[in-house]
């Protein structure tokens, strides 16, 4: 326990700051920064949708993903797939047949790691909207630097592994990476991401505290 | 029967095989299917090569065409892969712009790919700022039986690896081209990424990996595609993506490298031996 | 051309370097020269009259796992996979069909055309060949069967060497046989393309792509005639010309195309009755499988009353 200890003493996260309800009109919103990357997002839902995508199991979730350039790209359709079956994995759809939840993501400033920023944005804005979830995730980047040593955050290096955890287990719900790594780094970085995932949980619990508290 | 049983109860159908061990086409949890590779069947394309995995099949086609590089990147050339899921290769698909999943595949490949540095697009500049190869591959989807990025994968690295650049002639002053296809040099191969997919499935406690999934398996797994994907080159990891299905536990990811490792040596083996035995029967 | 932002895209101004090469530009009389040789020959080793039907034709059936019946045709290098899929509801329809609707998409790969990139959105050649392969398989399926229901054809077509219409009619024919659509007859089609005098049954891409262009000489024949024929009941499902050419000449032409097409039919007809064996084969031994396995319980099942009643 010691040496997890220490590595948590040691972790040094993007600075976060989040603001719960950014907006007024959707069923629950956020707005999440970590570093310069800043993320919006807003979810509507449980709503009516059309029958031919209604599932009589579960509710589907639509993700709508708007780049800052607002043009659409193949690259984005991907984003919205790790959303997508990220929130897929943690929101109790069962309660919800035959509706439909639509997450809106707006890009407004992306440096690097905009994709993680995304993730835990959406996770805050569904706590916010109320909708039942299974568990929480959080997103947590690690690069790699040029001597090969893994750093939490990282941005700016070539290689970066991200991984999304669950909030119950800490079991590895989502991946996904850039460059190339060895199998040590890539073992130790899913180590790192997943001890420094309870910071970000902290700030969840941190945030909504608050938010309870004023309302 | 047991058509029926599968209709009426596909949970408990599919749960009754992997709690015996066993999947229902008959495979263990780590076997995969057989790899069929071969090169060179399309003429009208630069370099070609069709590849089955069990029953997935692609095509992938290689063109040439010329351009001028980009302003900001004057000394390298373009690669463009896409893939294609074409409706005949499952009820799934429409015809049309490609769905959602297509470009999700289409994307994955095109990271892995350029991940694994396997190509410097250096080599396909001709004079810098002037003139540059542009590479377009376009793998299609015939049958889409599962594991879809394994063999496109394949598919991709056995037509690169056999194709050949014509020489080019460029007068600076005239801006005259001229193409001589009859010489031609072939592209420096750096490489062979191999990716490898697993599905996951939860059985009450159990973490269930099954490599090579089909597309029946995939989608009792939940889900659109495999759910884990690794890609090795060389050793190394040049991609990881693993979205949806079951959670993973960390024993689950060291078992995973292994077989991703011991995949990635057959691959290679199986495409060099194809390429061979091809350039073989040419001579 | 609007950005197709759900692909990737290479730069815009990109052109095949065979524009570069120099076999590029050549003249009517030259490429006409190239097809035939001085034995009269053309240049894969054909007789005018003679179709790739005989020696190059190679045809499967259960090509896709995925789809209900599927096929595919080689006529020496051109090459097309069919699949088929079960009936559906027709989508966004008002009124009642009270015939079955066939729905036939033909499509190119990028690469398969030798001289330059196909692009992914269908243009005008792809959707002709679409409603001419409709045409030719309305008549031959059984369409009263399954009213308000529509079924799906898909051909691709991965290396165009010439006659791609007819693969297409002929691996479609195939494909929905194989799927156990109700039809009335086999279907087979073939084509010819004319170019002056002569007629070059079963054409290669180079001599369509000659007999489409506008001769020197006004007032010759050229183009090219598609025909499919329903060879039993000996009726003519679509007949498609492109060019221009007198009377006579479209006579001649459509003598010849029949009696091509009867000699597909038992190419055909082969490849039905293989897959028909093969399926009584399985299923044969499916059941002896099943009846060793019932047997084997059934010894299990005695052992165990047996158990019982001793105990």
């Amino acid at each position: 326990m010691g040496a997890e200890e220490k590595d948590l003493r040691d972790f040094k996260l993007q600075p976060m700051k989040c603001e719960l309800n950014f907006l007024s009109k959707s069923d629950g919103s956020a707005i999440l920064s970590q570093g310069d990357t800043v993320a919006l997002v807003s979810v509507n839902g449980p709503l009516d949708i059309k029958s031919t995508s209604q599932s009589i199991e579960k509710s589907t979730l639509e993700i709508l993903f708007c780049s800052k350039g607002g043009k659409p790209s193949v690259a984005d359709r991907y984003k919205e797939n790790v959303i997508r079956q990220t929130c897929e994995k943690a929101v109790l759809g069962c309660l919800y047949p035959r509706t439909g939840i639509t997450i809106t993501i707006q890009e407004l400033e992306d440096f690097g790691g905009f994709l993680s920023c995304a993730l835990n944005c959406a996770c805050l804005a569904l706590l916010n909207s109320g909708v039942s979830l299974r568990h929480v995730f959080a997103c947590v980047t690690c690069g790699v630097d040029e001597k090969g040593e893994v750093v939490l955050g990282g941005r700016g290096c070539d290689t970066q592994i991200s991984c999304v955890f669950d909030s119950i287990d800490k079991t590895l719900i989502t991946c996904f990476s850039e460059g190339t790594y060895s199998e040590g780094t890539y073992l130790e970085a899913v180590a790192r991401c997943r001890a420094a995932s309870e910071l970000v949980f902290a700030f969840y619990r941190d945030v909504v505290s608050k938010y309870s508290n004023a309302i | 029967m047991a058509e029926i049983y599968k209709l009426i109860h596909p949970v408990k159908y599919f749960n009754d095989y992997i709690s015996r061990d066993i999947r229902p086409d008959g495979r263990k949890f780590h076997e995969q299917r057989n790899i069929k590779v071969n090169v060179n069947s399309l003429k009208t394309a630069e370099a070609s090569a069709v590849v089955k995995c069990g029953n997935t099949t692609v095509v992938c086609g290689v063109q040439l065409e010329l351009a001028t590089p980009k302003a900001e990147e004057p000394e390298l050339g373009f690669l463009v892969t896409n893939v294609e899921l074409t409706p005949l290769c499952s009820s799934k698909y429409r015809p049309g712009p490609p769905s959602d999943n297509a470009q999700v595949q289409s994307y994955m490949l095109s990271d892995i790919f350029s991940n694994s540095k396997c190509i410097d697009l250096k080599d396909l500049c001709i004079v810098p700022d002037k003139l540059a190869w542009v590479v377009y591959c376009d793998i299609v989807c015939l049958d889409n039986d599962g594991s879809l990025v394994d063999a496109c994968i394949i598919a991709l690295m056995a037509s690169l690896k056999t194709l050949s650049l014509p020489t080019v002639t460029y007068d600076p002053e005239t801006e005259e081209i001229k193409v001589d296809p009859d010489v031609r040099t072939p592209l420096k191969v750096d490489g062979c990424p191999v990716a490898t997919s697993f599905a996951v499935y939860k059985l009450t406690e159990r973490n269930i990996l099954l490599t090579d999934p089909s597309a029946y398996e995939e989608e009792m797994c939940g889900g659109l595609g495999a759910h884990f994907t690794v890609c090795l080159n060389k050793g190394l990891i040049c991609g990881n993506h693993k979205f949806g299905g079951s959670h993973l536990l960390m024993e689950n990811q060291e078992e995973v490298l292994k077989i991703a490792k011991e995949r990635a040596n057959l691959v290679v083996k199986v495409i060099d031996s194809c390429i061979k035995n091809e350039k073989s029967i040419d001579k | 051309m609007p950005l197709d932002y759900r692909r990737f895209n290479g730069p815009e101004d990109s052109v095949s370097y065979k524009r570069f090469t120099k076999d590029y530009l050549k003249s009517y009389s030259e490429l006409y020269n190239n097809l035939i040789d001085e034995k009269g020959r053309r240049k894969d080793g054909r007789a005018l009259e003679e179709a790739r039907s005989m020696c190059m034709f190679f045809a499967r059936t259960d090509m896709v796992s995925q789809a209900k019946g599927s096929a595919y045709i080689e006529l020496k290098k051109t090459k097309a996979v069919c699949s088929v899929f079960d009936p559906r509801e027709i989508p966004h329809q008002n009124e009642f069909s009270q015939l079955g609707q066939l729905f036939c998409e033909v499509k190119f790969a990028p690469f398969s055309c030798p001289n330059q990139r196909r692009t992914h959105a269908p243009d005008a050649d792809e959707k002709a060949l679409s409603v001419a392969l409709r045409q030719a398989l309305e008549p031959t399926v059984c369409r009263h069967l399954f009213p308000n229901y529509q079924i799906d054809v898909f051909v691709y077509i991965l290396e165009n060497d010439g006659s791609c219409l007819a693969a297409a009619i002929n691996a479609a024919g195939l494909a929905l046989a194989n799927a156990a659509v109700p039809m009335y007859d086999i279907i087979t089609a073939c084509s010819v393309a004319v170019i002056g005098e002569k007629m070059f049954v079963d054409p290669t891409e180079a001599e369509e792509h000659l007999a489409m262009m506008t001769p020197e000489k006004e007032g010759t024949n050229h183009g090219i005639i598609t025909m499919s024929m329903l060879s039993e009941l000996k009726q003519v499902s679509d007949f498609t010309q492109i060019g221009s050419m007198d009377t006579d000449c479209v006579t001649k032409a459509i003598e010849i195309l029949e009696k091509e097409c009867e000699n597909i039919v038992p190419n055909i007809q082969k490849v039905l009755v293989l897959n028909v064996v093969q399926c009584i084969e399985q299923r044969k031994q499916l059941e002896e499988e099943a009846k060793e396995r019932e047997q084997a319980l059934n010894a299990k099942m005695e052992e165990w009353k047996q158990l019982l009643n001793s105990g």
